[in-house]
């Protein structure tokens, strides 16, 4: 019975992925495009060559820490959407630190460091923003979040603009980039940065001891279960709650610092470029257990770093990927309804 | 109309919910089934309602046989079901709530639907207003609420799964009487309870259950005996009082004072001994709800209180206070306040453990939760979720959590929804706690449960409370007398 | 747990479509339709070609020339949608024109290059994408593209580059960078804003004319400036008009196009314009706002014109109130770049492309040309021609007493502007209203 069962919930899951597959098919044929081709396309897009999967992984480092982040609220119940704008606010506070101190004597060593702390500062106080406003606002964290997830958009917008602006330029490029010296280092010749990379996986494996083995991870997830009776049991959910913004938050914003030190290299408009909305996808296709945050991110990252092969090859927009990414979740959650339907009446 | 179940069979997983019921109910019965926890009385209540389907056997309806897919297809044929949880929509008000189960029409006619259920309810003399929001209701507001939704949308066959719990006297002879009514008026009532007592006065025929079968079915009148021995076995007998309190104060309440937004409660004194009994009786929503979760820490109190517990003064102190004092609350709805779904039973008691530690100690709490759950015969396993208990069990383990030693646990209704087994067994854990000190207040709509474990008791009207009572020296009537508000002085 | 799968599915639909129209705007409110033209379309020139790289005469020789057996990719890397009628679409349209003037050629093209597109990519990164599917030449069609193609560069050596507009490879520049195989093309675009601004000298009525411009950088400067020198001529030498009288108001929305809350909103801005006695609005923008404004305020019964910016086709839009439409024509261009390429010729070299004075509308052989448009009237068509015919001539406009802004002087009297003085503008010019530096 139960190794039956088992088998019979990966053959559910297996159900999802091919009718998430069999849907995104029938969209692209109602485009007059060959789905086979497409898919084939992605995969070789993303796996063909040693640049092409390290350039998988640049995607998949932030979407690992927005994905780590989103389960730590997750757990405690919240659906902490504002991770987009911690992202940015994360990016935001690593380029005011190398603006400060870029044309300091001080080594650029520290200079980055600084920058990453400073990062993980900016994402936390933005998501306890979110947080206060749900905690002690009464404002559901989705409201809150988009709202600062706009304000975050805005506040980018007008610092490239504005006060940061190249010198006799306004470009939505973004600002001055930065001296090579305060760039992470990459491995010669591919865009991976090892030290990004030892970021994200860290921040995943960490999340995922506090989320199961803790007595901390415990309470958050008797938070988010039954908040009422978490009281009753002594535990401050309040103070749960707050605390699981400010990880979420934390860890986007070294996502968002990561954007700006490895990736870009400056502050762009668009710099958590979606990875907060896909964290919380990943979230949800993976049910909230951490150990499968890896796998499915690195699969995301994989289809949304592929997909770029449309556009060139078959002239298909790259949107595809985005609609494969929500149908794998939709069908999921579908074919986890219809199993649980089932096993009832079972 | 008439019903018949023929060999109904239901399996879940492992277990034979209901094991070949036969069961033939005619037109004008009061039909009771009987039974402890767990002996499948809900679950045949849920195949005939449309809430599960049976695995094997056949629903006649006049002689039809009929198959039912969902509940909203049963009210169709005119079978409705009251709950234990009545399922309605919290947030919402009573008339929204109604509006919802309507078919037909995008503009609801809400007046006159108002009108009709202010009309059946003054028939039962419940009074429900219709503006008034679900979640302020009390548990037995709501299923006055059910009752009078279910006949408003056309049930001949009326299904009420344990419907005196929560429910004040008065409330439950209102009840009764309009049981007897609809009976009388050729509908058919399925009143599903383990108290013998509402059957036997009730019911013109009782079915008994007993893990899963049908052992025996009885009609007017009862030998209370023979039903007890077919329930159970064997006979069985309430506990003795516990009577073990001291000399000593372990609670000391001084003008305690509650503002709510429905009731004030003021003025209330009051010392309770190490390892006393107080029960506090009144109809829902008389504002001994309150007073239990101001003395939990859960409610603040205003004006001049002085609270002390073990004499420390926890007045406006924090929850956290309450708990290091060794304050437990075990509250009534054990799946919204009690106990975390989603999380096991381990988890649990990792919970109540030290957690002052970063990393959880596995074994450990393993280890105490194997021994706790023998404790306390719970069953379930380390790694059962507590959703997936029956309620007994969930009972079981939420006294399982209680912290030891205690100064004073305060129970909600500690006995609803459990069999006279059960009940027992708890009085008798109960017992163990006041034998070493701890006090126990609880609530119940059960007043022989008052009166039998009750050192002391306390009633509740509107807000007012009587001066404590000696238990031993008062009897029902008294007791209904001062619940129905006669004999409050101020 | 029902209610908790429902609301899950809900959550996901949200985020679903957050993320396909992250996939278009994710930061950067909605860019209209058409993504930016390129940050900084660069151009400037002197009078005639002054320039020893005078745009490419190509035609019969090339389609001779039949290359080779093999084919050959050229890759084009797009700020906005290959068909988005401005910027992009223009570039689209001259990887076309190559195709059919180098055969055996072929082009791949990844577009809508912008951060708020393709999130998490940059466009150094998509340039590689084009050189793994075999493309020999890379070019990126926006002055955005600056630091991309500079990082392509780094990355990949071999792989020549043509960067449209951009000064990094003018040996005599500001910002030379020595790069080899990395190439500028830029179109002398300030001819078209002088023949706009004559265009719209030669029409106005009340004498205001209102310049909608992009954000402040060297080159909208430039060409703000030259639009004036361009009015101011014809105002003098057809309408015979005292220069006093001659307004020209700049107003700046702060990018290539309308970002909801973040730009002025071009639509007020050109609304502002017609209702304060402009009657002649000039675009600089990537969108349509000011032809449209102006159509509307005509049809309540104004008498309004405006003149395009960009595309070719432009004034399809309201035809009738369009003046004409100053162009970019990149073909020549980009058939110079893939013809080097192909014959190992190409190296890294600055051009600023200039208009093919014979017939600056040949196809074959102009860098830009303008359009004039059914709101001119046959008079100052006419008239509009004789200074096409001027500028032909050898007329320059960048000849002195001029004056900045701030009254210091620009060029002296008589004294001519060199190439680097013309691209690189600090200041409007004195007689036009508006900001000359960003506040």
């Amino acid at each position: 019975m139960k190794s039956g069962s088992r088998w019979y919930r990966f053959g559910i899951q297996v159900a999802a992925v091919v009718l998430a597959l069999v849907f995104t098919s029938i969209i692209l044929l109602i485009a007059k495009a060959q789905p086979l081709e497409a898919y084939k396309n992605i995969l070789v897009g993303s796996f063909s060559s040693i640049e092409a999967i390290t350039n998988v992984i640049v995607v998949w480092i932030p979407l690992l820490l927005a994905s780590a982040g989103a389960l730590v609220t997750f757990t405690a119940g919240l659906w902490n959407i504002g991770i987009e704008g911690q992202i940015t606010l994360g990016a935001i506070s690593t380029t005011l630190v190398l603006r400060l101190l870029q044309h300091s004597d001080v080594s650029p060593a520290i200079i980055i460091f600084l920058a990453v702390l400073s990062g993980f500062i900016g994402g936390a106080l933005w998501a306890a923003l979110a947080g206060a406003l749900k905690t002690y606002g009464g404002v559901n964290e989705i409201f809150g979040g988009l709202g600062l997830n706009f304000v975050a958009t805005a506040m980018t917008i007008w610092l490239i603009f504005g006060p940061w602006k190249r010198p006799g330029i306004g470009s939505m490029s973004g600002t001055e980039p930065f001296a090579n010296t305060l760039w992470l280092p990459t491995i010669p010749g591919l865009r991976l940065s090892w030290w990004s990379l030892l970021i994200g996986i860290l921040a995943l494996v960490l999340v995922y001891v506090l989320l199961s083995n803790t007595h901390f991870g415990l309470k958050l997830k008797a938070v988010g279960k039954n908040r009422k009776a978490a009281s009753v049991f002594g535990i401050p959910t309040s103070n749960f709650m707050m605390s699981a913004f400010l990880i979420c938050g934390g860890l986007a914003g070294l996502a968002g610092a990561l954007q700006v030190l490895a990736v870009y290299h400056r502050l762009i408009p668009s710099i958590s470029s979606g990875y907060g909305y896909l964290g919380l996808m990943v979230g949800m296709l993976i049910n909230y257990q951490a150990i499968w945050a890896a796998p499915v991110a690195f699969f995301f990252a994989a289809l949304n770093f592929g997909s770029i092969q449309l556009p060139i090859v078959m002239k298909l927009d790259s949107s595809l990927s985005g609609v494969l990414q929500g149908a794998l979740v939709l069908f999921v959650l579908m074919m986890d309804g219809v199993r649980k339907r089932f096993e009832k009446k079972a | 109309m008439k019903v018949e179940l023929r060999s109904i069979h239901k399996y879940f997983g492992p277990v034979h919910a209901n094991n070949n019921i036969s069961l033939t109910i005619l037109p004008g019965t009061i039909q009771g089934i009987v039974g402890e926890n767990g002996a499948g009385k809900s679950t045949l209540m849920k195949i005939l309602s449309g809430f599960i389907q049976a695995d094997e056997g056949e629903i006649l309806l006049d002689d039809q046989v009929i198959t039912i897919h969902s509940p909203s297809d049963a009210l169709k044929r005119g079978i409705g079901m009251l709950h234990q949880d009545p399922l309605d929509f919290p947030p919402m008000k009573v008339i929204d709530n109604l509006l919802i189960g309507q078919e037909g029409g995008l503009f609801p006619n809400k007046r006159k639907v108002a009108a009709d259920i202010k009309k059946l309810a003054n028939q039962f003399g419940f009074s429900i207003d219709t503006e008034a929001y679900v979640e302020g209701l009390t548990v037995g507001e709501r299923q006055q609420l059910e009752i009078i939704r279910l006949l408003w949308m056309g049930a001949r066959i009326l299904i009420l799964d344990e419907p005196t719990t929560g429910i004040s006297a008065s409330q439950k002879e209102k009840l009764f009487e309009t049981l007897t009514r609809l009976a009388s008026e050729g509908m058919i009532v399925i009143f599903v309870s383990h108290k013998l007592e509402e059957i036997e006065t009730l019911c013109h025929r009782a079915a008994v259950f007993r893990g899963g079968l049908l052992v025996g079915e009885a009609i007017q009148p009862y030998h209370t005996d023979d039903l007890v021995r077919l329930m159970f076995g064997k006979p069985m007998e309430l506990g003795s009082r516990l009577g073990c309190h001291s000399e000593e104060n372990v609670v000391e309440i001084h003008n305690l004072e509650i503002e709510d937004p429905r009731l004030h409660i003021r003025d209330v004194d009051l010392d309770v001994k190490a390892g006393e009994v107080i029960g506090l009786a009144g109809m829902e929503g008389s504002g001994q709800r309150l007073f239990l979760r101001a003395l939990g820490g859960l409610l603040a109190t205003t004006g001049r209180t002085k609270l002390l517990v073990k004499g420390h003064d926890l007045t406006h102190e924090p929850y956290s206070s309450y708990l290091k004092t060794g304050v437990a609350y075990v509250p009534a709805d054990r799946m919204e306040e009690g106990l975390i779904p989603g999380l096991t039973l381990k988890e649990h008691f990792i919970l109540t453990g030290d957690t002052k530690k970063l990393f959880i100690d596995q074994e450990e709490s393993l280890h105490r939760t194997k021994v706790k759950i023998s404790e306390f015969n719970i069953k379930g396993r380390p790694d059962s979720y507590v959703e997936e208990l029956s309620g007994g069990n969930q009972q079981r383990a939420l006294l399982a959590l209680l912290n030891e030693p205690l100064s004073l646990v305060l129970l909600e209704h500690p006995s609803r929804g459990l069999d006279l087994e059960s009940t027992i067994w708890l009085w008798e854990k109960l017992k163990e706690r006041c034998k070493t000190g701890t006090a126990v207040i609880f609530i119940s709509s059960d007043l022989e449960q008052i009166l039998h474990y009750s050192d002391r008791i306390l009633v509740f009207f509107g807000g007012k409370v009587s001066k404590p009572m000696l238990a031993a020296e008062t009897n029902v009537d008294q007791l209904g007398q001062l619940i129905g508000g006669k004999g409050f002085v101020n | 747990m029902k209610k908790n799968v429902i609301w899950r599915t809900i959550v996901v639909f949200m985020l679903a479509s957050m993320l396909v129209s992250a996939c278009a705007p994710a930061a950067t409110p909605a860019p209209t339709a058409e993504p930016a033209k390129p940050a900084e379309p660069t151009k400037a020139a002197e009078p005639a070609a002054a320039e020893p790289t005078k745009a490419p005469e190509p035609t019969k020789a090339e389609a001779a020339a039949p290359t080779a057996a093999g084919e050959f990719t050229f890759g084009i890397v797009m700020v906005g949608p290959y068909n988005d009628h401005g910027w992009s679409e223009a570039s689209y349209l001259a990887g076309q024109y190559v195709e059919k003037m180098v055969p055996g050629t072929k082009m791949i093209y990844i577009d809508k290059v912008n951060s708020a597109d393709r999130p998490g990519t940059t466009g150094d990164q998509l340039a590689e994408e084009l050189v793994s599917k075999g493309a020999k030449l890379i070019v990126f069609n926006s002055d955005d593209f600056k630091d991309a193609s500079v990082e392509f560069k780094k990355n990949n050596p071999t792989i020549p580059v043509l960067h449209i507009s951009g000064d990094l490879a003018w040996k005599d520049g500001k910002n030379y960078k020595e790069m080899e195989g990395y190439s500028n093309l830029m179109s002398q675009m300030e001819y078209g804003e002088m023949i706009g601004g004559c265009a719209a000298a030669l029409t106005t009525q009340t004498g205001k004319i209102g310049y909608v411009g992009p954000l402040i950088n060297d080159e909208t400067r430039r060409f703000a400036n030259a639009t004036y020198l361009g009015a101011k001529h014809c105002w003098e030498t057809y309408a015979k008009k005292d220069p006093k009288d001659l307004k020209m108001k700049v107003t700046w929305i702060g990018f290539w196009f309308n970002i909801p809350g973040v730009t002025a909103d071009p639509s007020t801005v050109s609304d502002d314009f017609l209702n304060s006695g402009h009657d002649v609005l000039i675009s600089a923008l990537d969108t349509m706002e000011a032809l449209v404004q102006t159509k509307k305020a005509v049809d309540g019964g104004k008498k309004a014109w405006a003149v395009a910016y960009d595309y070719k086709d432009a004034c399809n839009e309201a035809p009738d109130v369009c003046l004409g439409v100053r162009y970019f024509n990149w073909g020549p261009g980009y058939v110079k770049a893939v013809k080097a390429v192909m014959d190992g010729s190409f190296k890294s070299y600055w051009e600023w492309a200039a208009p093919d004075w014979k017939d600056i509308n040949n196809p074959d052989t102009s860098a830009m040309g303008f359009n004039k448009g059914k709101g001119l009237s046959e008079e100052n068509a006419k008239n509009l021609d004789a200074f096409i015919g001027e500028l032909a001539g050898g007329l320059n406009l960048w000849t002195g007493p001029i004056k900045w802004q701030d009254g210091t002087d620009f060029l002296k009297d008589g004294e001519k502007a060199t190439d680097q003085q013309i691209w690189y503008q600090p200041q409007l010019l004195e007689g036009i209203e508006g900001l000359s530096v960003a506040p």
